[in-house]
């Protein structure tokens, strides 16, 4: 019964203060955090072990529909290679930051590659209605940060399934190791690729024919479901697996029916994901904010800066002039969804401690906060200086 | 009223003078999706252009166009739903600002916004096959494929229309 009136409050507050943030013109995301920091400061302090198992049912989701909604494979191949140096550059930047301030604190190599691993993706939802707002969505700039986060959450992913891999070691991996964990992800990614092309896109045309209600959707589940666990099984973690699971039927036309996506759409948003990143406050220690020293001041500041300055030196390297470059890296700061599921994962293999915890979602939230308002601010200052020309 | 359920339908057939249930869908089950499908197409081309695109919906009143590439294969469809996004994303809430919409939103061309995967049968299949995956899946029209390439459309009206027709003949 507890745990029903865990379920229901987390929820009926995610969905709340979710709206309540999106009426103030910020992401939900913010105000589900939200929700778990307040329930956890004021009811729920134990007994949390079902709201954790339906928290990593909505990572799982969260990743699936990553892949199995936005990415196309033909955007990635119609990507200029123009994109990919920036692309690439910014992550490179943003990585770095976060791995050598981790090493600067002396957190040791596993927590420093999981910081620079949570530094690395964008979340470029969260700028887009700024984009849109401004007329700045098919700019030179704005075009640019749609194409670079196409390669964001597939870099985000490989990243995390190398340091996830590397986490089963106690130290820095062996070359003998490297190749053991390259191989490992190679022969998954073979695997995968393998029943997505010849076995799920077959199975669909026997599965839409069953009598048996809602089959079809099922059956995206259950691929979402195996994807999870087959990455588990070769040692990678869950949510890897279903973005890959997901990458795959994102081309199978029965499995992209609109009603099969809209359902497989309301069990996630509706009910997993909410759960996750309220979770994701749940978790958060609140002793840990009333000892917020330099090293949490670092860490927002470090992975702001790492995104805005790897992006404005990638912008640069390409050709853009500084007020295009400016509002690429500004684009380029927020982070939400892939972030908070590092950390996460972090946080459950006993890698991340509770400081870095909170101080990442501390980032998260601020880079929430303020990436809308530079992005702006940037558009502004290059409308200006284009009307004093 | 045109209520048409069970066997009130029955009586209501039979008083027609038209057909029994049992006898219509057997007919049905003869009837080939070739022989009933629009084949008189208003087509896209991958590489035409929004404004090529928004004339052919002004033009015509179709939910749904088929793009295609200079061989006739079919690429994806351009639904009504799709226009009015990109017409109105400036209106849209933010849930739906997502990265797909966004890149939809900036698409030039007919390849660019269109929803690539459609759902499609082929012209063999039957009629009462196409019916029962239209309910099942709650989808209005299929794009009728040989061989990759795009040969007609057939919607639940062209169904109704035919199961009537059907009907009728003594």
């Amino acid at each position: 019964m507890e745990v029903l009136f865990q379920v229901l409050l987390v929820l009926l507050l995610a969905k709340v203060l979710g709206e309540f943030v999106e009426r103030l013109g910020y992401p939900a995301v913010l105000g589900e955090v939200l929700t778990g920091l307040v329930l956890g400061f004021f009811l729920i302090q134990d007994n949390t072990e079902v709201l954790s198992f339906l928290a990593e049912l909505g990572a799982i989701f969260l990743l699936f529909t990553a892949g199995y909604g936005e990415v196309h494979l033909r955007d990635l191949k119609a990507s200029s290679k123009k994109a990919m140096v920036a692309t690439l550059f910014q992550i490179l930047v943003a990585f770095a930051s976060g791995f050598l301030l981790g090493w600067y604190f002396d957190l040791g190599f596993l927590t420093s590659m999981f910081m620079g691993v949570a530094f690395s993706p964008t979340s470029i939802g969260v700028v887009v209605k700024t984009l849109v707002d401004m007329d700045y969505l098919s700019s030179k700039p704005g075009t640019m940060m749609l194409t670079t986060a196409i390669f964001d959450d597939i870099i985000g992913i490989f990243l995390l399934s190398v340091v996830v891999t590397m986490a089963q070691y106690d130290q820095i991996p062996s070359m003998m190791q490297i190749l053991v964990i390259a191989g490992k992800l190679m022969f998954f990614i073979v695997v995968m690729a393998i029943l997505g092309r010849y076995v799920f896109s077959r199975l669909f045309t026997y599965i839409h024919r069953m009598h048996v209600k809602e089959s079809i959707f099922a059956f995206v589940v259950i691929v979402a479901l195996f994807s999870a666990y087959f990455a588990e099984v070769m040692g990678l973690h869950a949510v890897i697996g279903a973005f890959i699971g997901g990458v795959l039927l994102s081309d199978i036309p029965l499995a992209k029916i609109e009603n099969v996506q809209s359902k497989v759409s309301g069990v996630a948003y509706g009910i997993f994901v909410p759960i996750f990143f309220a979770y994701i406050g749940l978790s958060i220690d609140p002793a840990t904010f009333y000892s917020i020293g330099l090293f949490t001041v670092l860490v927002v500041m470090m992975a702001l800066l790492g995104k805005l300055l790897g992006g404005f030196a990638g912008a640069r390297m390409i050709g853009f002039d500084n007020n295009d470059s400016l509002i690429f890296g500004t684009g380029l700061m927020a982070r939400a969804g892939v972030e908070l599921v590092v950390i996460s994962i972090g946080r459950e293999m006993g890698i991340v401690t509770d400081e870095l915890f909170s101080a990442i979602v501390l980032m998260v939230a601020v880079s929430l906060l303020v990436s809308p308002v530079l992005l702006k601010m940037a558009i502004g200052r290059k409308q200006a200086s284009t009307q004093n020309v | 009223m045109a209520s048409i359920s069970g066997s009130g339908y029955q009586v209501q057939a039979e008083k027609n003078g038209s057909k029994d249930q049992a006898s219509l869908q057997e007919d049905c089950l003869t009837v080939c999706i070739s022989t009933i499908m629009s084949t008189d197409l208003i087509t896209l081309v991958e590489s035409d252009p929004m404004e090529r695109i928004l004339e052919i919906f002004d033009q015509y009143h179709h939910h749904t166009y088929p793009v295609v590439s200079a061989d006739n294969e079919l690429l994806g469809i351009i639904d009504q739903n799709i226009i009015l996004q990109i017409l109105l994303v400036s209106r849209m809430p933010r849930v739906h600002h997502t990265h797909l919409m966004a890149v939809r939103s900036i698409g030039e061309d007919a390849r660019g916004v269109m929803i690539p995967h459609p759902v499609t049968i082929s012209s063999d299949m039957g009629l009462c096959n196409a019916a029962e995956l239209m309910v099942k899946h709650r989808i209005d029209r299929f794009c009728v494929v040989d061989d990759t390439k795009l040969v007609g459309m057939i919607s639940k009206h062209d169904i109704i229309k035919e199961i009537y027709r059907i009907r009728s003949i003594d």
